[in-house]
């Protein structure tokens, strides 16, 4: 089974930025390897036909969260020696170890199933057209998810108020 | 090939995991929280180019974890920020006044 190139080269960065952003000491090291991470997975998003989703992971991830990181590392201004202790070498290999376990054991069972080796199912023009375009998602959110959609914006006031009153020092 | 990208997901999971479980930085482990929750958000828009009959119903569940993630990091930030206001510390091995 072949590999398709840009997929291949996007899921490696991605892997081995994710890897590198775990392992880091410095939390600055592990935001821009959080960066780079997900800018692969956007390139992962498109060769999924979600290009509007790639657009919101680039703002969302990489535009808030990502910032928002950034901002509270130099807000927080860690010495080294304020990093804290990290596990013991032999725990943390206990713990890798059962990741890559869990990482093998779904391997194995995606592996056994034999329609995962199929290819992308060839779209329908029908479909294909704005599948997974601003219009189409849009449309959905707005009539099938109507209320799921409000929810979300009552529980990011919720997170606004949380945020505030947390971090604030005197209210 | 949809299995490379199911197999992307649960690495992204993996690693995302690895990183909550051994790491002791709240910072990192909140970062790693996040690069789970993108595993997971490859897995649900890889399902939705699978069964493309199911129209945008996965790209919208996406754009759901993608609001949830924003409230959970600025949250988790904030608690941080008074964690560390209060204790001088990030470490979570320092934290344990709650244990019993």
């Amino acid at each position: 089974m072949a590999i398709d190139p840009v997929f291949a080269a996007a899921a490696g960065v991605s892997v081995v930025a994710g890897i590198a952003m775990v392992t880091r000491r410095n939390p600055v090291y592990s935001a821009i390897m959080m960066l780079v991470c997900f800018l692969a997975l956007a390139v992962v998003y498109l060769k999924l036909d979600a290009p509007f989703l790639a657009a919101m992971h680039v703002l969302v991830y990489t535009g808030a969260i990502l910032v928002l990181f950034l901002f509270v590392i130099m807000l927080l201004n860690l010495k080294p020696e304020e990093m804290g202790a990290e596990l013991p070498l032999p725990a943390r290999g206990l713990i890798a170890l059962l990741c890559a376990g869990m990482f093998g054991l779904v391997v194995l069972v995606l592996m056994s199933d034999p329609s995962i080796h199929e290819p992308l199912p060839k779209m329908d023009p029908r479909l294909l057209a704005d599948f997974g375009g601003i219009e189409r998602t849009g449309h959905s959110l707005f009539n099938e998810y109507g209320l799921p959609f409000e929810l979300i914006s009552v529980l990011i006031l919720v997170a606004i108020f949380g945020g505030v009153v947390l971090a604030k020092k005197k209210l | 090939m949809m299995g490379h990208y199911l197999v992307l997901s649960a690495a992204m999971f993996s690693i995302g995991a690895y990183g909550v479980l051994a790491r002791r930085n709240l910072l990192i482990i909140l970062m790693s929280i996040e690069l789970m929750l993108n595993g997971v958000n490859i897995a649900l828009l890889a399902f939705a180019r699978m069964h493309p009959e199911t129209g945008t119903r996965g790209h919208v569940f996406v754009l759901m974890v993608m609001g949830v993630a924003a409230a959970e990091v600025s949250v988790g930030l904030a608690l941080l920020i008074a964690v560390f206001r209060n204790r001088q510390t990030v470490d979570t091995g320092d934290l344990k006044s709650l244990k019993g």
